[in-house]
């Protein structure tokens, strides 16, 4: 009689185990989803504006087509990225054909003084900064997420569970995640 | 730790204050009912959790007052709050918190507000006269930990428990000093745990307030060194604080905690005599202690001077 307690005191220990473990990876997928999406309402700024800011320059600076073909490519590489690692890359491409557009546009003082096109510089500045810091929000829960289900006991049981390693967001492999240890509790 | 961890234990501790004060409230309640008239002790008991009501739905607008926080017009000082967007998208919150601005030359910055969604920050012009981007980043970043950690619920919380404890063993203590002895009851060692009890509550509830708010400010740092990558900053940020002496005008004492750095001066405190005993009331740990901690987790030496970068006023136009 004494073993069956014990047994289902076993039993109970470990369901109720198992239903924390899971709702954590649940929780700690759901944080990188939403790190994700963070990324991704910026990503899509960023490419809502390019076409306005390539009109703008066109109107001073019509014949300088390589450029613009640069920044048009690099946007739609953007928006066709299918996974967290391409995207990170075509967003590196952007800032590069980006700069150049500024750099380009450095020489045309009237379009320097035009407004609009202060306007849509600012914003994409800010949109950059931006997707940086939702990158470092992202690429720490994916951190999290991963270590979780890389480790024993999930490791054995987090594929078939449909729990599938993310992508960090990065470029130049920058993934190195900060680690804080939080200071000794006084 | 991950963070989340650290926010649901912030949340069980919110509980076990919370518990912890109502527990508290019992007793005195008990106290004041044993030794002068039981209705006196529920009234008592009543008025404190009207009172507790009232004070955590009015929370946000006292904080504002006591502080002298101003909300800021739609296109006023942009840049600052692109900053405070920025640091908030990197802390993962889902709404990025108000602005408001305390004039005052004294640098220093707090947090207010019971949820995410209603908290805003305070700033003084002194910070932003005083710290570089960088440094003002770290600094947001801290506050914005407190708001992430549920730090500025759970110090809500317990400002307000504090408060009633101290309001009502207050007023016991004086029934029972001045009440005459008709309304008295109950034998001598009644009497004597009464007084006793009445006398330390306030100090109990005091202190215990105090631990927490200490502790809460080691996790913002280590927080924003987390959200932002920089634990240098932070430190900097935290010596440049350490270097200015001015103390904020509309330091109310019931606030102190809510602040980055101690609002009232240190100096003070320092000649009260007995440091070890007078640490126990400060809402923060020593800034020395706070940038030795990140010191040693991030791994480097803070350099003996700060740089000499121009303040965030001057691109936000303020110098």
């Amino acid at each position: 009689m004494l073993w069956l307690w014990i047994a289902l005191g076993v039993v109970a220990v470990l369901v109720v185990l198992v239903v924390v473990g899971y709702n954590r990876l649940v929780r700690l997928r759901n944080e990188a989803d939403t790190g994700w999406a963070n990324i991704d309402v910026q990503l899509q700024r960023r490419g809502d504006l390019i076409p306005n800011l390539i009109e703008a320059v066109r109107g001073y600076a019509a014949h300088e087509r390589g450029v613009f073909e640069e920044v048009t490519k690099a946007r739609a590489a953007l928006q066709q990225a299918a996974s967290p690692a391409a995207a990170g890359e075509a967003n590196e491409l952007v800032s590069a054909a980006l700069g150049r557009l500024f750099a380009v546009a450095e020489a045309y003082p009237e379009l320097r003084a035009s407004e609009n096109f202060l306007r849509l510089q600012d914003e994409l500045t800010d949109t950059e900064d931006k997707i940086s810091a939702a990158r470092r929000y992202y690429n720490t829960t994916v951190m999290h997420y991963n270590t979780g289900i890389q480790s024993l006991p999930w490791v054995l049981v987090a594929r078939p569970l449909g729990f599938r390693e993310k992508e960090f967001f990065s470029a130049e492999g920058d993934t190195a995640v900060p680690q804080v240890a939080f200071p000794p509790q006084t | 730790m991950t963070l989340q961890q650290q926010i649901r234990r912030n949340r069980l501790r919110s509980g076990i204050v919370v518990v912890g004060f109502v527990v508290l409230l019992g007793i005195i309640a008990g106290l004041i009912g044993a030794v002068l008239d039981l209705r006196l002790g529920v009234v008592a008991l009543l008025g404190a959790g009207l009172y507790a009501i009232f004070a955590i739905i009015s929370s946000r607008r006292m904080v504002a007052r006591m502080t002298g926080a101003q909300e800021l017009a739609p296109e006023q000082l942009r840049p600052l709050r692109r900053l405070v967007e920025n640091v908030s998208i990197a802390a993962g919150l889902p709404v990025t918190p108000e602005v408001r601005i305390v004039d005052d030359p004294a640098p220093n910055a707090f947090a207010a507000g019971i949820r995410p969604k209603t908290s805003y920050l305070g700033v003084t012009t002194g910070l932003l006269r005083v710290m570089p981007k960088r440094e003002l980043e770290a600094v947001l970043g801290h506050e914005i930990s407190h708001v992430r950690n549920r730090d500025t619920y759970l110090m809500t919380m317990a400002t307000i428990f504090a408060g009633v404890i101290a309001l009502i063993a207050d007023l016991g203590f004086r029934m029972l000093l001045y009440g005459g002895g008709r309304s008295r009851r109950g034998g001598a060692l009644v009497m004597v745990l009464a007084v006793v009890g009445l006398l330390l509550a306030p100090y109990a509830a005091l202190l215990l307030k105090l631990s927490l708010s200490r502790r809460r400010e080691f996790l913002a740092d280590a927080g924003s060194a987390e959200i932002l990558n920089d634990p240098e900053a932070m430190a900097l940020a935290l010596r440049r604080l350490q270097l200015d002496t001015t103390t904020v005008a509309y330091a109310d004492a019931s606030v102190a905690h809510l602040w980055v750095e101690s609002p009232t001066s240190r100096v003070e405190s320092e000649r009260r005599g007995v440091m070890a005993l007078s640490s126990l009331f400060d809402t923060h740990p020593p800034l020395e202690q706070r940038i030795a901690a990140l010191e040693e987790s991030g791994g480097f030496r803070l350099p003996e001077r700060l740089s000499p970068d121009e303040p965030f006023a001057v691109e936000l136009g303020l110098a």
